[in-house]
């Protein structure tokens, strides 16, 4: 008889090990125990940080401020709700951020669309890594970064200017075509990844099968490419949808005199010091986003994800 | 079935296809006569799915023409050309019912709703799949899917249908079952099939003629028996079907003779010693040991090292009298005719 060289699975082993054995083999017979350990911690998290500072902002938004003292009057009261929803400035500035939002959604998808499709169906894939790398790069550098740079181009005499000029065109200026502009560059990246992901995931043989049917190039694209991307499409509008809803900051920087919902809320929390009126002008963008998703929702857009 | 005067359905001359350096396809001249059942056969890598592609017009040719029915329709587009294609992965459209899969070449042809829903149906019949019209693609199986595809193929009436391996993805039962019906729906329809595999028993079963490939080129053109029997060279021998093959060191040990040889395992004949088999003339004979043999239901399998060092493989039938077992001194013999000259 010759020794085992080998240890057996039975022998005996150091003390962590024995302990961390004895945790794993109770846990390997309690799925539901295994289940509520692994979640618990980013349960925490999207409890805490997200449903509770919502409900908190809610909150907010039904309190009042004290005229004289600008001290926060902890009484419920719906004054600032109705506000919002009476008040024809708040109604007009909210047109303007739905439309410069919807206005950028669209340009962002239509930018988009050709691009994520040459990425994913046309070029190699060394290309197809390099124009990954192009579209995250400007991620990288800080937004306001990026702002002021769209201002110093849309200056009097800056490069839209001296590139239009000899064609008798001028630069827009500041103002909403800026805002749109701006915000059209800045989102662009998360709207094409989203669409990029969609179009690798369409099977090359399903564009070959509806030409090997007889559809031409745009039949193809209208029956097969749109129906199977428009998941993809609504994930990416609501990247640039929603946080062009929510931004101050270009509006700012090149928007002029115009003001949006993000600059309402900034300035009744700073110069204005109404806390509960800003939330109460924070609740119009998530509203939005709701109905949005809803109307989403109703078309059957995300039954296929 | 090969065209003598009229026109052949598939005509393809000095065919090339170069994917950078790799010449995929590489001079392939082939004619495919109307109606008939052909296969192209390879190991993956051949070419043999190239071809396929640059006649429906997936991909376009580095240099020589593809003609349908007389026409060149090199350079244009896949939805210009009169011919259908059943996807080794199906490509069903996920996000239409199985109706609407088979109806979508009418759609795209201006079909009317009516007429197309009706064509549909009779398409889903013909496969016996009417009854999951309504449901969407990921809801069936691979069989069920496999014959949506062959449906939503042919109910455009193509005048040639091209199958990419289509039954690749089945398991064995399925498989036999989908190649009695492919065979029943060719004769059915009357058009002209043409048909990939690398699994040369669907090749040999199904076709009218195969055509067997090696690195983008057509080696050998025929009837299935034709392929079989009489291989041209060792690649062919090897590929399809098991071949005994003799090189030129071994032919001289074993028969005397110069030049290469195949020899298949079912034409050999195996006798325990004393009585020395067959001794006719028209005979080789060889004496060996039995090295294994192995169980395979319909017989068994030989192998038997032979007095000059080559290894034969001997398939039995089931019905041979009396079984040799492992280490028994044997001798083989077999038909002069049975032997197949390679180039």
């Amino acid at each position: 008889m010759t020794q085992p060289t080998a240890p057996t699975a039975t022998a005996p082993s150091s003390g962590t090990g024995a302990v961390a054995r004895r945790a794993s083999s109770f846990l390997a017979t309690r799925p539901r125990l295994r289940l509520g350990l692994l979640l618990s911690a980013p349960l925490t998290w999207l409890v805490l940080v997200y449903v509770v500072a919502l409900a908190a902002l809610l909150v907010t938004a039904l309190w009042s401020v004290d005229a004289f003292t600008g001290e926060i009057d902890r009484g419920l009261t719906l004054d600032n709700l109705r506000e919002v929803a009476t008040e024809s400035l708040y109604r007009t500035v909210t047109l303007r951020t739905l439309g410069v939002a919807a206005l950028v959604t669209v340009i962002d998808v239509a930018i988009a669309l050709p691009i994520a499709f040459y990425m994913a169906k046309v070029a190699s894939p060394r290309a197809r890594r390099l124009l990954v790398v192009a579209v995250l790069t400007p991620l990288w550098a800080s937004y306001l970064v990026k702002a002021f740079a769209w201002r110093s181009l849309l200056s009097e005499g800056g490069l839209v200017d001296w590139v239009l000029n000899p064609f008798g065109a001028h630069s827009p200026g500041y103002g909403l075509t800026a805002v749109v502009m701006t915000q059209a560059y800045i989102w662009l990246p998360y709207v094409i990844l989203p669409i990029f992901a969609g179009m690798e995931r369409v099977p090359d043989s399903l564009l070959e099968a509806a030409g090997d049917l007889g559809a031409s190039a745009g039949t193809t694209v209208r029956t097969v490419v749109m129906p199977l991307l428009l998941p993809a499409v609504v994930a990416g509008s609501i990247f640039s949808f929603s946080l062009t809803l929510g931004d101050y900051i270009s509006v700012n920087i090149v928007g002029g005199a115009n003001q949006m919902l993000g600059n309402l809320v900034y300035t009744n929390v700073g110069a204005a010091n109404n806390l509960p009126l800003a939330a109460a002008i924070a609740l119009v963008p998530i509203v939005i986003m709701l109905g949005y998703l809803a109307a989403v929702r109703r078309t059957g857009a995300l039954d296929n994800l | 079935m090969s065209s003598t005067g009229a026109t052949p359905a598939i005509r393809l001359t000095g065919l090339q296809k170069h994917f950078g350096d790799v010449r995929a396809v590489d001079g392939v001249d082939l004619e495919i006569a109307d109606g008939e059942f052909f296969s192209m056969l390879g190991p993956s890598g051949s070419g043999k799915t190239t071809v396929l592609r640059l006649v429906a017009g997936f991909e376009q040719p580095t240099g020589g023409t593809v003609e349908l029915a007389g026409r060149d329709v090199t350079g244009t587009a896949p939805f210009e050309r009169d011919v259908n294609t059943v996807f080794q992965d199906y490509a069903l459209f996920p996000h239409m019912s199985v109706l609407e899969n088979v109806a979508y070449g009418l759609r795209v042809r201006g079909v009317g709703k009516a007429e197309r829903r009706r064509r549909a149906l009779e398409a889903l019949a013909t496969v016996r799949l009417d009854h999951v019209a309504d449901r969407r693609p990921t809801q069936l199986s691979g069989g069920q899917r496999q014959r949506v595809a062959l449906a939503r193929a042919v109910v455009v009436r193509p005048r040639v249908l091209l199958l990419d391996e289509p039954l690749g993805a089945l398991d064995l039962k399925l498989r036999e079952q989908m190649q009695v019906e492919l065979k029943q729906l060719q004769r059915d329809l009357g058009i002209t099939f043409v048909f990939v595999t690398h699994d040369q028993e669907e090749a040999l079963t199904l076709s009218d003629r195969v055509a067997v490939f090696n690195e983008g080129r057509i080696v050998q053109l025929g009837s299935p028996r034709e392929v079989y029997e009489r291989p041209v060279d060792a690649y062919v021998a090897s590929f399809v079907g098991t071949s005994n093959l003799f090189d030129a060191e071994v032919a001289r040990a074993v028969l005397g003779r110069d030049g290469r040889y195949a020899l298949r395992p079912e034409k050999i004949h195996l006798a325990a010693e004393p009585d020395a088999g067959a001794t006719t003339p028209e005979h080789d004979r060889v004496r060996g040991v039995v090295a294994e043999t192995i169980y395979l239901g319909i017989g068994r399998r030989v192998v038997v090292d032979t007095e000059h060092g080559a290894r034969l493989v001997v398939l039995e039938p089931s019905t041979a009298p009396a079984a040799v077992e492992r280490g028994d001194h044997v001798v083989a013999s077999w038909r002069h005719a049975d032997l197949v000259t390679l180039a």
